[in-house]
């Protein structure tokens, strides 16, 4: 029976996160990936959505009272589950895409 | 919410300056130099927990990192007693006394000044910004308190056009630059600066603004576009009077009619043809290249042509044109892709039309291929189908199908003479992949009913995704994509789906303009 230690393997995936975000980072292609980003949501009236909805929250608390965190909690779930499938597959894509470009040069 | 600027932060600001805030900026948010990438990328990471969490924050004072999610900068600023932290991502600056993020007018006017800087380094162009509006702007709010609000039933933006006398041509091409996302855009948001200060009057840019701010004032009642007919017949000459027109020529004099006068007659960017960045041409140009290769000694000469629409040959080729050992004789096109494919395969010139090559010196026979260099962001197809020649006009009624979403992919330069394993695979990844680069969205479809030498032009125009009006004249009637699809489209438009593009298309009886 062989076993391997999930921990190793947490460990090597955090690692191999950071690896790939460092690449990123370093070619621009990070910064371009979320301009990227920013343009699909906006097209895909995301952005507007989430708008609104803070609107609500600040109207609901009253200006005053409202802080960034409260919006943060508020707004991230649904943010997050409010991005296209299609979106995520594209970006999904291009990561791969300079990942293999970064593999063969 | 803190709007002003915190008691704190301006402590901070009088004894320390605002270095240490430009300094963090410039290194750790917007980069603009490859040594200042290199040390973000190994850095940003949080002092404590030694991960690269969303939400990092750098202290002001001692540009310790820590992530917010585990609370190790929170910790940091009270074992510190550091107040001020600056986020990482958006450059916005934390203050812990009071308990939320705080806003400093000469501390984003920095942030604003290195994000451009560091922008123009990496070569961004348009990236988006959120709205701010002027003092001016504000005024003008408070003093028009009416809103509209855009709902998915809502018929702003439809309008029929009266018939001014066999003006169809006309109304049909306006319908379809009038629901140009890019143009509407440009300007509803009113920013067409008159060049011709003179006569404002004559200045079809100027007509066009009106012309939208017709379309999109609410009213039902169809416009009659005089103004517009007087205008073109002015600048126009060859389409002034009451007889019918080709809509493809009309659409092709109007956009150039518009590139000259966003121009001016100041003649400043004249020197530059090929340079111009008026809203037509960041919109509608393209560019062609033409490789021509000759049959000796294989020497491709390329050429790289702007271009505003496709004209696509329909009808079955004749046999001289094609390859003396060709196989892929085109049969009569039935889609708009294989028009494309016809378009861009290669061509033998034949024997009697040799051309000069530069490497044998000498007249050899070539072949002459055309690609996409650039696509433009409104693709504008037009099927020919009025055939003039001596003696008789005809018209090819062949029906020609186009899609909704059109991939330009395959059409590239870049796919040029690539028809081999490792990139084939390449272009067929791009190609299944959900938005490359290259894809259109159909947007407008114009429509020719009759025959060559009379008939009557309607066209078909997307308001919203999905919501598909068929324009005929004064009348404006819900249509459904499958009628748009099955219309023999002369023009099509697409729009680009990329940055702010959404590539769409239009077609007409004869033309098809994909946006």
């Amino acid at each position: 029976m062989f076993f391997y230690s999930i921990q190793e393997r947490k460990n090597r995936d955090a690692q191999m996160r950071a690896t790939i975000n460092q690449k990123l980072v370093v070619s621009g292609e990070r910064d371009k990936l979320k301009e990227l980003l920013r343009t699909r949501l906006i097209e895909c009236g995301w952005r507007d959505q989430l708008k609104q909805h803070c609107k609500e929250i600040v109207k609901q608390k009253g200006l005053e009272h409202v802080t960034v965190d409260d919006l943060v909690a508020e707004i991230t779930p649904k943010g997050r589950a409010l991005v296209p499938d299609q979106v995520k597959k594209e970006l999904l894509q291009k990561i791969r895409k300079f990942l293999s470009e970064q593999q063969q040069s | 919410m803190n709007t002003k600027c915190c008691p704190h932060l301006s402590v901070f600001k009088a004894t320390k300056g605002l270095e240490p805030f430009r300094i963090i900026h410039t290194y750790f948010i917007s980069c603009t130099s490859r040594e200042a990438r290199k040390r973000k990328a190994k850095s940003c990471v949080c002092h404590t927990c030694r991960q690269a969490r969303p939400r990092l924050h750098s202290c002001l004072s001692c540009v310790y990192f820590g992530c917010y999610g585990l609370k190790h900068i929170q910790e940091h600023a009270k074992s510190k007693m550091h107040n001020l932290a600056i986020d990482l991502t958006y450059g916005t600056i934390l203050c812990f006394a009071c308990g939320d993020y705080v806003y400093d007018t000469e501390i984003e006017h920095i942030a604003e000044a290195q994000q451009k800087i560091a922008e123009q380094w990496m070569g961004v162009t348009n990236s988006f910004s959120a709205w701010e509006p002027t003092d001016k702007e504000v005024e003008l709010l408070q003093q028009n308190p009416k809103r509209r609000r855009l709902t998915a039933n809502s018929t702003i933006g439809l309008r029929g056009l009266i018939n001014l006398g066999n003006t169809c041509f006309m109304n049909c091409i306006v319908q379809a630059l009038t629901h140009t996302p890019f143009l509407r855009d440009y300007f509803l948001s009113d920013q067409h600066n008159c060049q011709m200060r003179k006569d404002s009057e004559q200045c079809l840019v100027c007509e066009m603004s009106r012309l939208f701010q017709e379309f999109y004032s609410g009213m039902r009642t169809p416009h009659t576009p005089y103004r517009l007919l007087h205008l073109v017949w002015t600048h126009a000459r060859h389409l002034a009077g009451y007889e019918q027109q080709d809509a493809h020529e009309f659409l092709i004099a109007t956009l150039d009619v518009l590139h000259q006068h966003c121009k001016g007659s100041n003649g400043l960017s004249n020197s530059n043809p090929h340079h111009c960045n008026c809203i037509i041409d960041q919109i509608f140009t393209g560019g062609l290249q033409s490789d021509v290769t000759c049959q000796q000694c294989n020497n491709v000469s390329t050429t790289i042509d702007p271009f505003w629409d496709i004209s696509l040959d329909l009808g079955p080729t004749e046999a001289e044109t094609d390859f003396p050992n060709g196989i892929d004789k085109f049969e009569e096109p039935t889609s708009l892709t294989n028009c494309l494919k016809r378009f861009t395969r290669p061509e033998y010139l034949g024997s009697s039309a040799k051309i000069k090559c530069s490497i044998c010196q000498s007249y050899q026979e070539s072949t002459k291929q055309l690609t996409m260099k650039k696509l433009p962001l409104v693709a504008c197809f037009h099927l020919k189908r009025f055939e003039h020649s001596t003696g008789y006009h005809k018209k090819i009624s062949t029906y020609v199908s186009f899609p909704e979403e059109l991939d330009m992919t395959p059409f590239m330069s870049s796919s040029r003479n690539h028809n081999n394993g490792y990139s084939e695979q390449v272009i067929r990844e791009a190609a299944s992949c959900l938005s490359s680069d290259y894809k259109y969205s159909l947007y407008a479809v114009v429509n020719h009913r009759g025959t060559a030498d009379s008939g009557h032009y309607t066209s078909f125009v997307r308001q919203h995704k999905d919501y598909w009006f068929r324009c005929e004249d004064h009348l404006v009637i819900r249509a459904k994509l499958e009628e748009v699809l099955r219309s023999e489209g002369s023009v099509a438009t697409g729009i680009k789906l990329a940055v702010h593009k959404v590539k769409q298309m239009c077609s007409n009886n004869n033309n098809m303009i994909f946006l």
